[in-house]
């Protein structure tokens, strides 16, 4: 039975109307961003039909039950699965990285919809693993579930993406529950992975982190994309410069304008009162969803809600500090406002998931 | 219905830690908004004001390609471009709805080109590049129309006129088909390499193709402010990158060689193609593709009509004949038969057949070229005066398939990886052949014609060079190659040389006693009264090589070429190498419908050995067996050849 209960009097409209509200603003953000230099405005249209794309989606997550949602799980985790390893051996190299699928015209990432069905899979584990801590057999099921697509998206080599499914490890070590030895070793091994992983960076990515530490060292190179953004978010001021009139992203000057960097516009265009409101959105969404997943009817659903939530977390603060340089950039996009169809569609559905627990949080409604 | 209640509490404090770590995190980061947005904002509005940098690209210098001798065969030429730029224009045409209007007008007048060309160039121009970088709308601006452009400069802001580096061919069409030519990138270039840009002149064929890694260098980048109307302010100059030039190409090719071949083939107004290469080591000394087209009419932007006409040509001048024609080998083939039936042991040295002019093989008589016959003909009596009825005998002996095997040995029917595109790999038939491709049958009386490079047999020029380079040196088939060194400029100004590898790509096990018989028959060839090369003969120079004269269509009876019409007269070959005891230059000539090999192609053989060894225009005479000099093309270090410009 799919509606189990009367849905909709549950619906928190509040909860949906500001991710839409914040869809909208990415809209005209991208609009804006790109309406000079794309005067048939093919990148706005489109990245209208991924909002509409992402609400058809999102209502299809929310009103088919999240029990049932959870028994299909591992196969929307092994179809993931299969697409990354399929495109470890046939995809083809996009900037270095081979992370997109090519179906017709259109192209997507199947790693940012396996940040989902990796949640859905790791809130099933917990739905059926109701002790407070976790035993070791336990964690390293947990750490299985979590790595086995991390691991594959590493090899792509994508590390901004397989640090993304960071939120995820925090869930199992955080509110799965770990004892202290086991903290005490994950440290010692990260201790001693770090360095290691230092040698595993590609020359362009150790260039970012060695360009964050010291900006100067490349004026026009990586750092200055970050000067860049900086220089059209501080020009904007306290009030921007209004919409469709800023001057530094308007120019080709500011790289990735529509995508990773589009917070930069904002912040040129509707000034520190737009980001103020952008970021207050968020920390809206954020708190109700914390709050549903208090109240939820039981642990599958309270885990899924934290995981898909501290994805929101991760990509906004990191998305949001590397605009003036306060992290090293990476291609973390910003949820519901950057463009691009992958990480639309996959946050609508997030946002359905969130609702759909939240809805049928009544044992007997 | 499962409700969990065990860790209620558990999950509330740390829901609600994160909910606490979350608002601190907001909080900072508004703070460090504020101040940037709020602290520092007029730091950043001035910065903004002086930094509307817009990229405006600077084309590397493509490179030169030299001869062997550093004889410049390609360079750039400057030149002006007339480029519009859309972000100047942009409030221009706000202000004034008719601007476009009067500066195609404009433009039209001082071009000389109708406003419908000048519209469509710029609808075509201005949807593939993005708007914000400028686009080429004309070239090859002359000085009076520069003028006439810039005393206008007021009205038409957006139009700037770019220096630019002209590809520029001096000699034409000389050694077109090696060179190749540029031309605008195409959809499926720009998809495959991610250093493309929309506009970008890469090569297209030729060198200019499979060298464009190293010919076309590195573009720079320049910054210019420009304030919020779209006017240019000034250069931002701590942030230019200065472009990477382009490699020098020194190709394996001698200019007076190459030349001298080509001028024989305008001359006589022949079709066809010649190859001078060195079998040491494979490297093409001349290549000639008759006729030439010539690439300086392709490196334009603005040119379809010209590209049709080069296509639609009837002689197919963009054909290089020399890799890309196919041919029936006719007699030149009988080399490979007398190695393949001397090594087979289908036949010996004193191995003799009598030839009455014609003879009957499977049921069908098969004629010789020479009517009255030859008589008693051992092998080498039958290259010499290229009788017929001896390799009929000889191949009904091998059968189709060893012939397959021995020619395929000697690397017929397969491309040899020359460092140029569009090779053709040819055909070698066989009974496996007929059956898996044709679906038919292989008639023992086929293999009567193919023993004579007949029947569906078909060969390239440079396949035939490679096999008598290989009867030269003693049985090595190199890969061929055009290039031979590229110069890479060095921070400090210098050259560092890096030397295209002569590679063995095929060894023909041959004994010792066929080669040695092969060889002797083929000095004979030019070299004995009777013989049908001696028009290649040179006193004092052993040149050894075999004629070959091939029917275009069948023929019934003895019938005189000449009387044909010019697409039914008899292709002529030669084929040979000098000299005979340490041969260093093998030279093939092949001649569409030019009628004798003897007569028509062997000359132009003479001709080419006369300059190399008597008028020793080749003076980079390499000592390949001396170790130091081994040693020094392997680290770069030989001297540049002085320049000639």
């Amino acid at each position: 039975m799919i509606f189990r209960d009367r849905p909709a009097p549950n619906l928190d409209w509040n909860f949906f109307g500001t991710a839409l509200v914040l869809a909208i603003i990415g809209c005209l953000l991208v609009y804006s961003a790109t309406y000079y230099s794309d005067p048939e405005l093919h990148i706005f249209k489109r990245q209208i039909l991924w909002v509409i794309i992402g609400l058809i989606l999102c209502l299809a997550f929310l009103i088919v039950d999240y029990h049932v949602i959870f028994d299909i799980a591992p196969i929307l985790y092994g179809i993931g699965i299969v697409l990354l390893i399929y495109l470890l051996l046939w995809g083809r190299l996009t900037a270095h990285v081979k992370s997109w699928i090519h179906i017709g015209g259109f192209q997507f990432q199947p790693s940012e919809f396996m940040k989902v069905f990796t949640a859905l899979m790791l809130a099933r584990f917990f739905d059926s693993n109701d002790r407070s801590y976790l035993d070791f057999r336990s964690f390293m099921m947990a750490m299985g579930i979590i790595g086995l697509p991390v691991g594959l998206i590493i090899i792509q080599p994508d590390f901004g993406t397989a640090a993304s499914f960071f939120p995820l490890i925090a869930v199992a070590m955080f509110f799965g529950g770990i004892r202290l030895r086991i903290w005490v070793a994950m440290i010692v091994i990260v201790a001693i992975v770090a360095p290691l992983g230092w040698f595993a960076l590609k020359p362009y990515q150790k260039e970012r982190v060695v360009v964050f530490l010291n900006p100067e060292r490349d004026p026009l190179g990586t750092g200055y994309q970050v000067t860049q953004a900086k220089i059209a978010i501080g020009s904007g001021g306290i009030h921007g410069k209004g919409f469709r009139r800023g001057t530094q992203a308007k120019l080709e000057f500011l790289p990735a304008r529509h995508t990773d960097f589009i917070f930069a516009v904002l912040g040129e265009e509707w000034g520190f009162i737009g980001v103020v409101i952008v970021l207050g959105l968020y920390l809206f969404l954020i708190g109700q969803a914390l709050t549903f997943a208090k109240h939820a009817r039981d642990r599958g659903g309270t885990f899924l809600v934290i995981c898909l939530i501290l994805f929101f977390v991760f990509h906004v603060l990191i998305n949001v500090s590397m605009q003036i340089g306060i992290l090293p950039t990476t291609g973390i996009p910003l949820p519901l406002i950057s463009y691009g169809g992958s990480s639309t569609m996959m946050f609508f559905i997030a946002i359905g998931l969130i609702l759909n627990v939240d809805m049928r949080r009544f044992v007997n409604a | 219905m499962r409700v969990y209640r065990d860790d209620q509490k558990f999950l509330q404090f740390r829901i609600n830690a994160v909910m606490w770590g979350v608002v601190a995190a907001f909080v900072f980061l508004a703070g460090s908004f504020w101040f940037v947005q709020g602290v520092q904002a007029e730091k950043y509005r001035g910065l903004s004001e002086a930094n509307a940098l817009r990229e405006i690209r600077v084309p590397a210098k493509r490179g030169l390609i030299m001869d062997r001798g550093g004889k410049i065969l390609a360079d750039n030429q400057p030149a002006y471009s007339l480029e519009i730029d859309r972000v100047v224009m942009k409030p221009l045409v706000k202000a004034d709805p008719a601007h476009r209007e009067k500066l195609v007008a404009f433009m039209s007048r001082v071009l000389a080109l109708p406003p419908q060309e000048i519209s469509a160039r710029y609808d075509k121009e201005s949807v593939k590049i993005p708007a914000t970088r400028p686009f080429t709308i004309a070239e090859d601006l002359t000085m009076s129309q520069v003028a006439s452009i810039q005393a206008e400069s007021l009205a038409f802001p957006e139009l700037n006129v770019t220096p630019v580096q002209r590809r520029n061919y001096p000699y034409a069409t000389m050694a077109a088909h090696v060179m190749g030519f540029i031309g605008e990138v195409g959809e499926k270039e720009l998809k495959q390499r991610r250093e493309f840009e929309q506009g970008d002149l890469v090569g297209k064929r030729g060198v200019e193709l499979m060298y464009d890694n190293y010919l076309r260098g590195r573009d720079g980048a320049e910054y210019w402010e420009y304030d919020a109307d779209g006017r240019r302010l000034s250069e931002y100059a701590p942030a230019r990158k200065l472009p990477v030039p382009g490699d020098n190409i020194y190709l394996t090719l001698d200019f007076e060689l190459q030349r001298r071949a080509e001028q024989y083939f305008v001359e006589n107004e022949f079709v066809g193609s010649a190859i001078a290469l060195d079998p040491r080591n494979g490297e093409i000394l001349a290549m000639v593709s008759s006729p030439a087209f010539n690439p300086n009419v392709y490196s334009t932007r603005f040119a379809p009509d010209v590209y049709k006409q080069i296509t639609s040509n009837p002689f197919k001048i963009e054909l290089n004949r020399a890799i890309q024609g196919l041919y029936s080998p006719g007699s030149v083939f009988k080399v490979v038969m007398a190695m393949a039936g001397l090594s087979d042991g289908a036949i010996g040295p004193g191995t003799a057949f009598n030839c009455g002019g014609s003879a009957v093989f499977r049921g069908r008589r098969f004629r010789c070229w020479r009517r009255e016959g030859h008589g008693e003909v051992n092998v080498q009596r039958a290259m010499k005066v290229s009788c017929d009825i001896f390799f009929y005998n000889t191949g009904d002996r091998l059968g189709v398939d060893k012939i397959h095997d021995y020619a395929r040995q000697l690397t017929f029917g397969e491309i040899s990886h020359i460092d140029l595109d569009g090779e053709r790999p040819g055909l070698v038939p066989s009974t496996a052949w007929a059956r898996d491709k044709q679906h038919r049958k292989w008639y023992p009386s086929e293999t009567i014609s193919v023993a004579i490079g007949q029947g569906p047999l078909i060969v390239t020029p440079l396949q035939v060079a490679n096999m008598i380079a290989a009867v030269a040196n003693g049985g090595k088939v190199f890969q061929p190659h055009v290039v031979r060194w590229v110069d890479r400029v060095q921070r400090d100004g210098t050259y560092k040389r890096y030397r295209v590898p002569s590679n063995v790509i095929h060894e023909v096990k041959l004994a010792p006693a066929a080669l040695n018989a092969v060889r002797d028959g083929l000095w004979k060839v030019v070299n004995e009264e009777g013989g049908t090369g001696g028009n290649a003969r040179i006193e004092g120079l052993d040149v050894s090589g075999k004629t070959g004269t091939v029917q275009v269509i069948a023929q019934h009876g003895w019938v005189r070429s000449e009387s044909l019409p010019f697409k039914f007269r008899d292709h002529a070959w030669f084929a040979s190498f000098a000299p005979l005891n340490n041969p260093q230059m093998v030279v093939v000539v092949f001649i569409e419908h030019g009628g004798h090999g003897g007569t028509d192609a062997a000359p132009l053989a003479k001709l080419l050995y006369e300059a190399r060894f008597k008028d020793k225009v080749l003076d980079a005479n390499l000592d390949l067996s001396n170790p130091e000099t081994l040693q020094q093309i392997k680290e770069g270090e030989l001297p540049l050849p002085a320049p000639q410009r």
